[in-house]
This record gives structure tokens, sequence and C-alpha cells, in this order.
């Protein structure tokens, strides 16, 4: 009996055209949205294959060059390291259009090189990225209002509501059912869109898969608990439309968009152009100081390097150039230090945010397990921050010997790739959204209740 | 018949009005726009005060550099940041994508780094909140709400074949319902341009110049006419649904289409069919390029040899060292000269990758009025990317003009013989520096603005003409029941 009913429930929804158009625009956005982030992700791994190839041409190149002066060789070659995508990218490329993913940096200071971005289209940007995460944000809630704002209503508006009432005393099990198969079949098409994506982008199925999978499904479950709450105050289809509409605009567009203008009021960087000032300053001014002022500091900070006899009567020598270069670097460490504290201040602001909004709570979450998001790259960015220090250590004896460059093992360096440390953890996005969604589920029930006693 | 016309617009303005939820949701987006305003003023004064803050320190250290070889203030190089235009308080366009500061240095050009999105831990994507953002996604979606039954309703409660007996058109009937529905917009949107006036006018110290009052009248025109294309299209689709529901729901779709999956759609293609090249790609290109023309290094490059050769013929010298003027400046000269050709070249087959990227985006104006709206509306606040290609542009004209006055001065004050290993380094004195201007950005003009914005200029003057064909002729489609 009860499987009947459903089925009948099942042919109902079908046989609206709305419901299929909403199916289809879902699988379509979602298909396109699969492909564009993969040629995004596929356009940066390629990218990522060449540079290798360069790093080896150019290094060949510049020793064919500058193979006679050890200094001017490293003076002008690069070294690589690249912030590899992980097969996850390609379902939410977050901020991997802005912050760039490869790094390539001389010996010189590295405050001056680091901050580099990568050529790109600023509309392409301001516009956004197409990727099946946005589809599963901001397009799967406009569905789930389309199918459920006139669950209710419209049984009214047509006579339906009062006919069944009389008949039955159960009447909140029909609105009950009409929204399980809407609940099926949304949930039906985002586990669909997910499965090709595992076959499409090559998604492993690990922690990683059931944690945004988790984080998605509640989210949709949350949108399906706003739905539910304003069918609840049993107004009018047009009512309906218009609130569910407002909410979507509200906390997918208006509310984040004015916190993030209140964010970057609160905190601004002018600390990264400070930054930039202190760096080419602390390095350039040494050029018209006593040597003793640039190598005091520097042999306090690399004692090790002591050990090499520094040429006090030369006018210029690259063991002297090179101590320059790094007191650019030391002398921008409070600046550096103060961009990374402001960093880390709008990070805790905006997670803070989060907790009671559930698009910014999944979105970020989404990018930080598909390590597309800002955190990412600041790890990336120390992880270059490490490499520069290791390469400069490793060349450092032969420059300031003056060895000959075959001496040295330059040709073996190749383009690394950056693999982060930790896998991230969504607990506490999934704790927030379920929370707010439990408010509504309370909320909702009890309008239902106060309904039926009328 | 303007007369009914104009008795229909007000009938549909007291309703309009007269309905308290429509009220609120009217003073609520007239507040949200106060509140755009001022916030963007504020954004707009305090990153342009650090940037001329910034601007200022830079010059300051630049004069202060001590008497020293002028190829190492080449080297030193300039920091020029990106102002802000005073209009772009109301929109805020690529600003938050665009870099802020570029480092200007002899033989290299480096990026435009530091943009609000590098620091933007994905809020930013969400968009911001700025007076354009508010007028072009919410007001159309206000107009929906306020219009979805202006006609539909009608029908619904009968009044419709009512009016239509009493000899009153339904050319007249779209007309006066779409008028009503512009002034109930205007009158928010008219004391809120009376606002940003005011407020532009003291940000200029009101000292308003001639381009700039031009600019925001085509601005105001322009969103004039968005709007009426919005309130027109509202109404049609109200007269045509079969109900005042399916109205709504219709044009709940449109908005959603139009203004959130479209834009993304459209620019995602444009990449897919024109690729850029990355960053390593580019510079790649130009190292070969460079490599062609010939090496500076290499003193076998028969390039390079060539000059020397000609240098050495005509002023009858054996050596280089003889010539009256110092030779490594002037072949860092020549070095520059092509070096700086060959990047502006590849810059420029870059930028018009990009531009063909966007064109995309652009022709799609001539199916959704949002996307020319906020083309034109980006270009005429400076807010735009062809503003940020003509900064880039100066700053390397600038750029190239500073390498080549240090290698000027190279040539003509330092001695053409260079100093032993331990001798003290050879100097110009500091009174130098001060030749070399300031860096100032200019603005370009807004005839080439509007030269520019053409194709979307055009696309929404379609528009309009559509719209109004529609309302006048339309009339025989529709079905009074």
């Amino acid at each position: 009996m009860k499987k009947s009913i459903y089925n009948l429930e099942f042919k109902l929804f079908f046989r609206n055209s709305s419901s299929w158009i909403g199916i289809i625009v879902l699988l379509i956005t979602g298909f396109s949205g699969l492909y564009f982030g993969k040629t995004f992700i596929a356009n940066q791994q390629a990218v990522i294959e060449k540079a290798a190839m360069l790093q080896k041409k150019n290094t060949l190149s510049n020793i064919d060059h500058f193979g006679k002066d050890i200094g001017l060789l490293f003076y002008h070659n690069k070294f690589s390291l690249a912030n590899a995508p992980n097969a996850w990218a390609a379902f939410a490329n977050g901020q991997r259009d802005i912050n760039p993913y490869l790094i390539s940096v001389t010996m010189l200071g590295l405050e001056g090189q680091i901050y580099d971005t990568d050529i790109n289209n600023p509309v392409s940007l301001l516009l956004g990225n197409m990727d099946l995460s946005f589809v599963f944000i901001f397009l799967f809630p406009l569905v789930i209002i389309a199918f459920n704002y006139n669950l209710l209503s419209e049984q009214k508006e047509s006579g339906v509501w009062s006919l069944l009432r009389a008949q039955t005393n159960r009447s909140f099990q029909v609105i009950w059912r009409k929204f399980l198969v809407r609940v099926a079949v949304i949930f039906s098409v985002a586990l669909l869109l997910l499965f090709v994506a595992i076959l499409y982008l090559h998604l492993p199925v690990d922690f990683i898969f059931f944690s945004i999978t988790t984080l998605i499904i509640f989210y949709l479950a949350f949108w399906f608990a706003v739905s539910f709450f304003i069918i609840s105050l049993a107004k009018s289809s047009n009512f309906n439309a218009s609130a569910l509409v407002a909410i979507w605009v509200l906390i997918c567009i208006v509310i984040p968009a004015s916190l993030n203008l209140f964010l970057t009021r609160k905190y601004p960087m002018p600390e990264a152009l400070q930054n930039v000032i202190n760096q080419r300053e602390g390095y350039h001014e040494k050029w018209d100081m006593a040597k003793e002022v640039t190598m005091k500091p520097f042999f306090e900070h690399y004692p090790e390097l002591k050990q090499y006899p520094f040429p006090q009567e030369k006018t210029f020598s690259w063991f002297w150039y090179y101590a320059m270069q790094q007191m650019g670097d030391d002398q921008a460490m409070p600046s550096r230090r103060a961009i990374e504290n402001k960093l880390a201040a709008r990070q805790r602001f905006t997670n803070t945010l989060a907790f009671f909004f559930p698009t910014i709570q999944a979105q970020l979450g989404i990018n930080n397990m598909a390590g597309s998001d800002l955190n990412t790259h600041l790890d990336f960015q120390q992880a270059v921050r490490k490499y520069h220090e290791q390469i400069r250590l490793h060349f450092y004896p032969g420059i300031f010997l003056n060895k000959a460059v075959d001496s040295t093992d330059i040709k073996d360096y190749k383009l690394e790739k950056y693999s982060p440390q930790q896998t991230p953890s969504v607990w506490v996005n999934l704790l927030s959204i379920s929370i707010l969604t439990v408010i509504l589920i309370g909320t909702t029930a009890f309008n239902f209740k106060r309904q039926e006693q009328f | 018949m303007p007369n009914r016309i104009s008795t229909i617009a007000k009938q549909t303005f007291k309703t309009v009005l007269n309905n308290r939820a429509t009220l609120a949701l009217t003073l609520l987006l007239g507040l949200s726009l106060c509140l755009a305003t001022y916030v963007g003023w504020q954004n707009f004064k305090t990153q342009n005060n650090q940037r001329l803050h910034y601007k200022e320190l830079v010059r300051a250290q630049w004069l202060a550099k001590p008497d020293k070889h002028p190829h190492r203030m080449a080297h030193y190089g300039y920091l020029a940041f990106r102002e802000k235009h005073e209009l772009s308080f109301f929109d805020f366009g690529i600003e938050s994508f665009a870099g802020v500061s570029i480092f200007l240095e002899a033989h290299k050009q480096n990026t435009v780094n530091f943009s609000e999105a590098g620091f933007s831990n994905g809020m930013l994507r969400f968009g911001e909140i700025s007076v354009a953002m508010v007028l072009q996604l919410l007001v159309p979606l206000l107009i929906f709400f306020l219009g979805y039954n202006s006609i539909s309703a009608e029908r619904e409660s009968g009044t419709l074949k009512i009016l239509l007996c009493q000899n009153v058109s339904w050319k007249q009937l779209l007309w006066g319902k779409t008028l009503g529905i512009i002034g109930v917009c205007l009158s928010i949107f008219t004391p809120l341009m009376l606002l940003t006036i005011l407020l532009w006018a003291s940000l200029s110290h009101w000292q308003i110049s001639g381009d700039a009052s031009l600019r925001l009248m085509v601005l105001i025109f322009s969103y004039a006419i968005y709007f009426f294309i919005v309130s027109a299209v509202t109404v049609l689709v109200s007269a045509f649904a079969r109900s005042s529901k399916s109205a709504l729901t219709t044009l709940f779709a449109c908005w959603i289409f139009f203004m959130v999956i479209m834009p993304r759609i459209t620019q995602a293609i444009g990449v897919k069919i024109y690729p850029s090249p990355s960053k390593i790609e580019f510079a790649d290109a130009i190292a070969t390029d460079i490599h062609k023309q010939g090496d500076s290094h290499n003193p076998d490059d028969p390039h390079y040899a060539a000059i020397k050769d000609s240098l050495l013929k005509t002023y009858g010298v054996t050596d280089v060292k003889k010539l009256p003027f110092n030779y490594g400046g002037y072949i860092m000269a020549e070095g520059e000269k092509i070096t700086s050709k060959i990047y502006s070249n590849h810059q420029k087959e870059l930028n018009k990758i990009f531009e063909k990227q966007n064109s995309i985006t652009k022709v799609a104006g001539f199916m959704n009025p949002y996307l020319s709206l906020k083309h034109i509306s980006m270009a005429i606040t400076a807010s735009d990317f062809d503003t940020f290609v003509d900064f880039q542009n100066q700053a390397e004209a600038y750029r190239y003009q500073l390498a080549q006055k240090m290698n000027k001065l190279q040539i003509d004050k330092i001695s053409n013989i260079a100093p032993g290993e331990e001798e003290k380094p050879l100097a110009i004195s500091k009174a130098n520096w001060a030749e070399q201007p300031d860096f100032n950005y200019h603005f370009g003009k807004l005839s080439s603005v509007i030269t520019n914005e053409l194709l979307a200029l055009s696309a929404l003057t379609c528009w309009l003409l559509a719209t109004i064909l529609l309302l006048q002729y339309i009339a025989r489609w529709i079905k009074t029941i």
C-alpha cells in the first residue's frame, strides 16, 4: 500500500514539466561545471609539465651563457616549485585562478619575488570559475526552492487541501510524502553528479570524498529545511517563492558580499605595500654603506657561513652581493609577519562568520578539502620559503669560494612539486550547518503542530 | 491618449507603494544603496590614500638616494601604484581582482601585484556590495517583484476585461504599467543619484572636471535605460503569463539564468576558445625572440659586434675604451630598446587574447542586457579591463623612459674606463635623480571609453529598441483571458 502511494507520488512529480526542467538544468550545468573545472585544472597541469621541461632547458642555457661566473649564473638561474593540483581541485577551482600555482625564484631576495602573480585576465577572475562546486552551492538550492515552494500552497490554491482535510486527519502525511519524493530526487541527482565526477575527474574514493559528500548532503539538507520552514508558514505560493528567492539572494550574495566589504575595511592590507618598500630599501641602501653593515647581521643570521673568507678589500664581490640581498628579506621580516598576522585575523573572522551562514561554510569547507583555498596557498608560500633557503645554503659555499660551475650539482635541480602535509577536516563546517538545519526543522515541526490543531 | 497612459502609470505607482511588503522592500533597498554608497566611498578613500601615501614615500626615497652609479639607480627602480578613479566608488569592477603595485626596473618587466583577491580566503567570490551591484542585480529583482502581477492580477480579478472594454488599448495599458513601475524605481534611484553626485563632488573637492561629469551623465543614462528594459520585460512577461504565479517563477528563473549562471558560462567559453599563455610560456616566448634578435651578453653576437665595429669606425679608435662616451651604457641602451620592444609586442598580443576572451561575454550582451550594462558601468567608472591595461602600458612606458634616462646619464657622465677591483666605484651626483619625474597615471577621456564600449552600448540600445517595439506592437498576440 505504502509503496504504491510513493509510486503515485513519483509519477505525479515527474508528470510535471517543471520537475524535468529543474533536473535537466542541474545535470547540464553540473556536466558543464565538470567540463570547465577539469579543463581549468588540466591546463594548470600542462603548464607545470611544461615548466619542468623549461626548468631544465633554461638551466642549461644559463650555464652556457653565464657559466664562467658562478655568481652571475645564480643571479639569473631560477628554481621552480609547483603547487600541483590534486584531483579535487577540478571539482572546486577555488582560489587557484587568483593565486600563482607555480613560483619560480632566483637566489636573490625572496620577498621581491614570492608575491609575483601569474598573468591573468582580471575579467575572468571577476566573473568566477564554472565548476561543479558552484553548481552544488548556488544552483542546487534554487532547484530545491523551485521544487518545494508550492508544496502546500498549491494544494490549498487548487482546493485539494480542504477536500483532503475532510477525508483524513493525517493530511500532513501527504505533504511529507511529497516532500520526501523531492528529497529523494534531489539527492539522487547530487549523488549521480558526484558519481560522474569520480569517473570523469578520477577522484579517489577516500576520506576527502566522504567528507565532501557529507558536507554537500548536509548543505542540501539545510536548504530543504529552509524550504520546509517557509512552507510551514502556510502562506500563498507567490509569498513562498518571493521569500525563498529573497533568502537565497541574501545568504548567497548580499550577506557574504557585505561581510566581505566589512572584512576588507576592518583588516586592510597596507602591510603588503610596506613590505615591498622594506625589502627594496633593505637591500638597495646597502650598496652605499660600509660592508660591515651587511656582513655583521648576515653572519649573525648564518654563523656557519663565517668559515668562508670574505673579500673585504674588493669593491664588489658576490659574497657581499648575496648578503645584501638577504638583508632585504631580513629587514622585511616585521612587515612579512604583519601580513601573515593580518591574513590569520581575516581567516579567524571569516570562520566565525561562516558559522552562521551555511553558504560560506560550504564554500570554505569544500575549497579547503580540495586544496584550493588561501590557506593551502599560504602553506605553499612557506614551502617556497623553505626551498629557497635550502637552495641558497646549498649553493652559497660554491659562490663564496668562486668555484667552477661544473663542481656544483645545479644540473640535477628539477622542478619540485609541493604536496600538502596535513589532511584538512570538515567537522566544524558539518557541525555548524547541521545545527542550523536542526533549528529550522524544529521550528518547522512546531509550525505544523500548531496548524494541525486548527 | 497620453493622458490615459499617465493615469494608468499613476494608479500602478500608487498600488505598488500601498502594498506594505513592497514598500518595506523598496525602503530596504534604498537603505542598502545608501550604505553601499557610504562604504564604497570610505573604501575608495582609504585605499587611495594608502596608495598615495606610498607613492609619496617612494618619491621621497628616490630623491634621497646618495651619489651613485646611474645603473644602480636603474636597478633600484621605481614603484608605481595604480590609482583609483574618483567614480570607482560607484562600481568596483575588476578593482579587487587587479594588482595594485608594480616594480619598475631596468631590463625586466614585472607583474602588477597585491590584488585584494590575493588576500581573500574565498569570501570575495560571493561578490562585493557596491552601488553598481545593488542597481544591477537587486533593483531588477525588486522590479520583478513589483511588476510580476501588473497585468496578470488584472486578468485574474477580471478587471482586465473591464479596462479593455472602456476603450483602453493594450498599448496604453502596457506603457502605463511600465511607466508606473519605473516611477517607483526612480523614486529610489533619483535621490540616490543626487546623493552620489554630492558625494562625488565633495570627493573631488567641488572641482568637477568636464570629463568626469560627462561620465556620470552617461552612467545615469545607461542605468535609466536598463531599468526601463527590465520594467518593460516584467510587464510583458506578466501580460503573456497564464497566471501571476507563472509570471513570478518565469521572472525569477530569468534572473537566475541571466545574472548568476550566464556570466560564468560565457566567460568560461571565452577562456576555452581563446586560451592565454601561462607566465612561463609567455616569458619563454619573449626570451626566444630576444635571443633571435641578439644577445648583449655574448661578445661574439653578430648584432652587437656590428654596432661595435661601426662605433669604432665612426670615432676612428681601435678599442671601445677609447670612445668619447661610456660604451657599456650605449650597449645597455640598445639592449633595453630591443627587449622592451619585443616585450611590448608580446604584451599587446596577450592583451588581444584577453580581449577576445572577454568579447564572448560582451557579445552575449545582445542576449543579456545585464552583461552589457555591467561592461558599460565598469568602463565609465574606470574600473574595467581597458583601464587596467592602460595602467600597465603607462607604467611600462615610464619604466622604459627611466631605464633609458639612466643609460643616458651613464653614457654622458660615466668614464669609459672601469675602475680597478679595489677602487671606489664610479658615481654621479644625486642632483641628477630629480630629473626623473614622478610616475603619475592619467585616466583616459570619456570619448575613448565610449569607442571601446561601442559593442556593449549598441547591445543596450538594441534592447531598448526591442522593448519599445514590443510594447508598441505586441498587443495582438496577447490573450485577454
